[in-house]
């Protein structure tokens, strides 16, 4: 851990390198956000709920996902473009430290401009939290709190699995992007409106739903049932699966070339 | 038992099949078809402490796969390999702290900072206590002349100048046994010299087990007394580079400058060739004695200059990998 963040100070100097470049992507990904969260604002113009849900409420699981998914980008880029790592022969090098890989892999590249989605997330959960009416307690600021965490596990999982799949071919990406990405823009709104399919999916194959639906009911009070507030829990033990897949797959690494 | 035992080790990728043009590019999108290469095949030898060993072939040999699995990065299909009591790919995290790894063509330092930034990095990574880090980076700092280096941001160096702050990230934590993959690669005569030297150094002082591979065999000739060649996944030839010269070495390069014209026809004559000035000659010394043949040739016209070479290293290793069909 101390070498993660040892590496995560010398990205930041390497960074301060070139400050004018910095600043402006860190600027421009303010305009990417706001573009995803003025969707939402104009959607809800036209309609007063969705399913039941009002706008603040989706703000807030619009807010907790992109705050995982954010996280994630910033802090653990290695592990998002493992399949950069693997072309350029540099997780050879990881191979070759005495250290944990998944925390090398994740400290390789670390991306600063995307820590400014991060604080636009904290801020969209921010301000959802002071429009909804929310009748606070000690196990509903726990719930808030276990399902930011959970949005970060979740989306690092799914990352490693990605990871993972860069051992078997480091083409066709894509795919994994339909889960990464396509998966986030749909659980920017609670999974429950959508159609029992999806609903059985992003519950068992990638639990979104454990970290903005069934939380989420029990923390705007759709739902009085305590249970409902630690089930982000679960996404952590989907975690371990994940970790066991990824090192399965070093077994299957092959190298670039010389 | 040797310190590190290599036995019958194989290693074989699955490679996409690739056919040129748009519409199998696009077919392959769909259905790719598979071939099994096999890089490594039943490859065995063993090293002992402190020896330095010449690891060549030509490209595509299987030379960076083995070295990569003797390093501990990839798993071998089949075979055994232990190093002291360990097997690098299982005891992995043991065992890459007694390794050191210096990739010529890749960088492990850090492109936009300086090179002491990565070494306390390194530090960290390989648990290094701050005493015995000190002492080690002013050594290897003073002996790869690094001191007006290293505080740069590594982008700004030369290559020759790189190359010394990567073999001395590699050594930071004092490894047992240190791969080189094409140390020399790019640099310029004096860079070189400055990496061989060194090499033999840390060799000699330390005890240290080097393992090279090189494509440059002024390396070879200038470090390595034993060589491993291999060639198609196999090993071809394994012991002392001396040997080896002595069963290609026979052939001599002799110019002669002369503005006549020479007419021989000797036994052990094997090429040769009319130059601007003269004329070029391979001459097999088994079958026929130099001195033997200038006399003759002495005789017959007037010498104005003669220049006799062995044939060098690199044409060795061509009529070998000939020979050999590689």
């Amino acid at each position: 851990m101390k070498v993660y963040f040892k590496s995560l100070g010398l990205h930041l100097k390497s960074l301060l390198e070139y400050k004018a470049s910095f600043i402006t992507t860190f600027l421009s990904q303010i305009l990417v956000f706001f573009s995803y969260y003025f969707t939402i604002l104009a959607l809800f113009t036209r309609f007063d709920n969705i399913k039941g849900f009002t706008l603040y409420e989706v703000l807030l699981c619009f807010g907790v996902i992109q705050f995982g998914f954010a996280f994630n980008e910033s802090f653990a880029r290695g592990i998002d473009r493992f399949d950069k790592l693997i072309i350029h022969g540099e997780f050879d090098r990881i191979l070759l430290r005495p250290k944990n890989i998944i925390l090398q892999a994740a400290g390789y590249d670390e991306d600063f401009a995307k820590v400014s989605r991060l604080l636009q997330a904290i801020i969209v959960i921010v301000i959802a939290l002071v429009n909804l009416d929310i009748a606070w307690s000690p196990l509903k600021l726990i719930t808030l709190l276990l399902m930011m965490v959970a949005a970060v596990i979740v989306f690092f999982s799914i990352f490693l699995l990605a990871a993972s799949y860069c051992f078997i071919t480091v083409q066709g990406l894509e795919v994994t992007n339909v889960f990464t990405d396509g998966g986030k823009h749909m659980a920017q709104y609670p999974i429950g409106i959508f159609k029992k399919g999806f609903v059985w999916f992003f519950t068992f194959i990638i639990p979104y739903a454990f970290v903005n639906y069934y939380p989420l009911l029990y923390f705007i009070g759709k739902i009085n049932n305590p249970i409902y507030a630690f089930s982000p829990l679960l996404v952590f033990l989907y975690l371990i699966p994940c970790i066991l897949i990824f090192y399965r797959g070093i077994k299957k690494y092959t190298g670039a070339g010389s | 038992m040797s310190y590190i035992e290599v036995n019958h080790i194989t290693k074989s990728f699955k490679v996409a099949k690739k056919k040129s043009g748009l519409k199998e590019a696009f077919k392959s999108f769909f259905k790719r078809d598979y071939k099994i290469v096999e890089a490594v095949k039943d490859i065995s030898f063993s090293i002992e402490k402190g020896e330095i060993v010449g690891y060549i072939g030509p490209n595509g040999a299987g030379k960076s796969t083995t070295i990569k699995i003797l390093s501990g990065i990839l798993t071998p299909n089949s075979g055994k390999c232990k190093v002291g009591k360990m097997t690098p790919w299982l005891d992995r995290k043991e065992y890459v702290r007694k390794i050191g790894v210096v990739f010529g063509q890749r960088s492990q330092l850090w492109w936009d900072i300086p090179a002491e930034d990565t070494f306390d990095l390194l530090k960290d990574i390989y648990d290094i206590p701050e005493e015995r880090y000190l002492k080690t980076k002013e050594e290897l700092v003073e002996k790869l002349n690094l001191k007006d280096i290293i505080n740069v941001p590594v982008r700004q160096l030369s290559l020759g100048q790189r190359m010394r702050c990567e073999i001395a990230a590699s050594l930071l934590h004092e490894p047992d046994i240190l791969f080189l993959d094409e140390p020399t690669i790019g640099l310029d005569a004096i860079s070189k010299q400055l990496v061989r030297d060194f090499i033999k150094r840390i060799n000699k002082e330390k005890k240290t087990t080097i393992i090279l591979t090189t494509h440059d065999m002024s390396d070879i000739d200038a470090l390595a007394k034993r060589i491993i060649l291999i060639g198609k996944g196999q090993v071809l030839y394994d012991g002392s580079l001396q040997k080896l010269k002595n069963n290609y070495a026979n052939k001599k390069y002799i110019k002669v400058n002369t503005k006549d014209a020479i007419n021989i026809k000797m036994k052990g004559v094997l090429k040769k060739v009319k130059e601007k000035d003269g004329y070029a000659f391979i001459i097999d010394s088994k079958q026929l004695n130099i001195s033997d043949f200038l006399n003759v040739i002495s005789k017959q016209v007037q010498i104005e200059d003669v220049e006799i070479d062995n044939e060098n290293l690199d044409n060795m290793i061509v009529n070998l990998y000939e020979d050999l069909k590689i």
